[in-house]
């Protein structure tokens, strides 16, 4: 063997690197467990596997027969029994029925819209107008507006920002037969869902 | 303390015992100098930051004590330690300014070590561990000013947010994994980021980055310190408006630090080319430097391509800095026209810095080069030292009078005190530091003064440390000598003076390497 070369398959292993070998396998072993603890960074309470109610601010679920047309109210999502978090911006939605002339009279799915309140510039609470001539969400702070409809931004500083940061996160929706509004389990990525504050690419795979 | 009977100075004898001991530790390793003589601060930046950061962390755990993380009460937190809690103003401005401070020189020192060509020739290791260092101070005084939870603040975790989550694939989960799901969150955990997980990585890593030769030069820390409690004492640090996430909030711009990248931002381009990549590609071409510098020689004078790049990036630093802060004051246009930079414009800015630096720094080299050359023709002047000559006893008179007038300063400091005046009171302890520095230098100018013989000598070899240049034999002569015995080794006093100086220095290789140890890469840090 006066050439060095990978070693032909027959070889024999000698025996310090087989020892080799098998010193390297069980470290990795030893620390395959501990790639799973990485769970313990992200924030449990985004994650939600279940469908949860459409709770308005007084208490009651929202229904399709009593939620008035071209109206929003703000929900908590995922709601948690801290107060403190359940203030916090990031778990602020705007539920709203379209108005009439975007469909808001259908009695399904289709009427309602769920869309994240944080805008998508910098992070303040954007609402949506109901009165004739507005019926868009604005922000207070430097005038983004977004589209009820899909949740685009088209002005203001949320406008200009490149995809995904022009389309405001939404949440699918569900009518059961007694007309109550469910909320299903999201897809927290910018291709599902979006992303609370960062956005959401226009027509990704879960948009109804 | 009963220790030693027949000992009659036994604390003495115990600070020597401890002395000793030190020999077992790991400082041995390190080569401390007290320079014995004003020395340029140029070839210390690096222990003058390691110092600032060490001011950073005393006031930043004393800011621990009252400072809450929680999203509804961290701007509130901090507004009482500014208003209500004694000298809360005072710890506060000092560690703001101090992570200014920090972050300037750890800037000043960089290019230090790289124009002077430093960072080459088998210091690699500590110039990349120092550029690590340097990205994660800036990341430490970013996570600092997040947790304030102003306006200024949001806007800052509302851009480091965004683009982590740019990152393509896995942007959303490392955005959730290490900034959590919301304010709440982010405002712990840059907490949790800013007190520990950061200022323990910097140590790591300095430990690594220090090299064996360190400069303490008391008077010159002492004077840093007294900057920025100046610096506090005239600019105090605004407290900002509280974050309302409904409310308007005014126009902000990220700390200084931060308003280059800032500029790249504001030109709505996608945000990770924008934010990430291009700081990313530039922290990269900083640690591979040393790597293509392959000129032979250091000075700058002598590496003109590497000088160009360094002069090129001076310049895109400052403009793209100015650019950031830069919104135009017409109030009449819409915000988002004052906001928004032209990509084109700014691009092709930057472009044109180019070729304008390569000039520029082409100019400098030849000046420099001619200026030398005709420096050769004239006869040689003894190097001209600005020393202070004053007569010994005038020495004890001035030492009286700054003593005298810290005691006044320190009358004035707890008046301005009692009468509310925080920021006037912030500023004479500044000054009183300052004196200190003076004193001090004072101090060893006079021990200097004793130890010389009464006529000048022209060159003993084997003489008392305080001339100008003997060699510094002394510090071989063990570690059971306590530090302040007078035969304690003052460092062979670099003679640069100006900034030239830093040239000469180092193209003068032979002249300097006649001292034996000191070599001119030996002394920085």
């Amino acid at each position: 063997m006066t050439q060095q070369g990978p070693p032909k398959w027959g070889r024999k292993v000698s025996r310090r690197d087989f020892l080799k070998l098998m010193a390297a396998a069980g470290t990795i072993v030893t620390f395959i467990p501990f790639i799973d603890w990485g769970k313990f960074l992200p924030n449990p309470t985004g994650k939600v596997s279940a469908k949860a109610k459409v709770e308005l601010p007084d208490g009651s679920q929202a229904n399709v027969k009593t939620f008035p047309v071209n109206h929003s109210e703000s929900v908590i999502y995922p709601k948690t029994n801290d107060p403190v978090l359940n203030k916090e911006s990031f778990r602020l939605w705007q539920f709203i029925r379209l108005p009439t002339e975007l469909g808001g009279n259908a009695n399904d799915v289709s009427a309602f819209r769920m869309y994240s309140m944080v805008c998508l510039h910098l992070w303040c609470l954007w609402k949506y107008w109901p009165d004739p001539g507005r019926k868009r969400g604005e922000c207070p702070c430097h005038g983004s507006m977004y589209d009820p409809l899909t949740g685009k931004a088209f002005a203001g500083p949320a406008s200009l920002q490149s995809p995904p940061s022009n389309v405001l996160p939404r949440l699918d929706l569900e009518i059961d037969t007694d007309g109550n509004v469910w909320i299903l389990p999201p897809n927290w990525s910018p291709n599902g869902n979006g992303v609370v504050g960062f956005g959401r690419f226009l027509g990704g795979a879960s948009q109804v | 303390m009963s220790a030693t009977v027949q000992d009659e100075n036994g604390l003495v004898a115990f600070f020597r015992w401890v002395y000793a001991g030190i020999d077992r530790t790991i400082f041995m390793g390190l080569k401390f100098t007290f320079p014995g003589r004003f020395v340029s601060p140029l070839g210390f930046l690096g222990m003058l930051t390691f110092v600032v950061f060490i001011i950073l962390g005393i006031t930043g755990a004393l800011l621990m004590l009252w400072y809450e993380p929680e999203l509804d009460r961290a701007w509130d937190s901090v507004q009482n330690i500014n208003n209500t809690i004694p000298f809360g103003f005072h710890i506060r401005n000092i560690h703001y300014h101090a992570s200014n401070a920090m972050v300037m020189l750890a800037l000043l020192h960089l290019y230090y070590q790289y124009f002077s060509g430093r960072y080459k020739i088998r210091n690699e290791i500590i110039w990349v561990t120092g550029v690590i260092i340097g990205v994660l101070t800036i990341l430490e005084a970013f996570t600092g000013y997040d947790i304030i939870f102003s306006e200024r603040a949001e806007l800052a975790i509302s851009i480091a947010a965004s683009l982590t989550n740019s990152i393509p694939i896995l942007g959303p989960q490392m955005r959730d994994a290490f900034f959590g799901g919301g304010f709440h969150d982010f405002v712990l955990r840059f907490y949790a980021f800013h007190v520990f997980f950061l200022p323990i990585a910097l140590l790591g890593l300095m430990v690594v980055h220090f090299p064996r030769f360190l400069v303490f030069d008391v008077p010159m820390v002492m004077a840093i310190t007294g900057a920025i409690m100046i610096t506090g004492g005239v600019f105090p640090v605004d407290l900002g408006t509280k974050f309302v996430p409904t409310s308007p909030p005014g126009i902000t711009v990220p700390e200084w630090y931060l308003t280059g990248l800032y500029a790249f931002l504001r030109t709505q381009y996608d945000k990770f080319i924008t934010g990430v990549a291009w700081p990313g590609l530039l922290i990269f071409t900083l640690m591979i430097m040393p790597f293509i510098d392959r000129y032979r020689k250091f000075s700058w004078k002598d590496r003109p391509l590497v000088t160009a790049i360094g002069i090129t990036s001076i310049a895109q630093i400052m403009v793209t800095t100015y650019w950031g802060f830069y919104i135009d004051p017409n109030i009449q246009k819409s915000l988002l026209e004052r906001l928004v930079i032209d990509p084109i414009f700014f691009y092709s800015v930057m472009l044109l810095l180019v070729p304008l630096s390569f000039g520029f720094t082409y100019m400098m080299i030849t000046l420099a080069k001619n200026s030398e050359a005709s420096a050769k023709l004239q006869p040689k002047k003894p190097a001209a030292k600005s020393s202070i000559n004053i007569p010994v006893n005038w020495i004890y008179v001035v030492f009286v009078a700054l003593l005298a007038f810290q005691i006044y300063l320190n009358i004035a400091a707890y008046y301005a005190v009692l009468n509310g005046m925080k920021n006037f009171s912030l500023f004479i302890v500044g000054i009183i530091m300052l004196v200190f520095a003076g004193m001090f230098h004072i101090y060893r100018h006079g021990k200097a003064m004793a130890k010389a013989p009464p006529p000048p000598p022209p060159a003993k070899p084997i003489g008392p440390p305080a001339g100008a240049k003997p060699l510094p034999t002394a510090p071989r002569s063990g570690p059971a000598t306590p530090p302040t015995t007078p035969a304690k080794p003052l460092s062979p006093p670099p003679t640069q003076k100006s900034t030239s100086a830093s040239a000469t220095q180092t193209s003068t290789g032979p002249a300097s390497s006649a001292v034996p140890g000191s070599s001119p890469t030996d002394r920085s840090e």
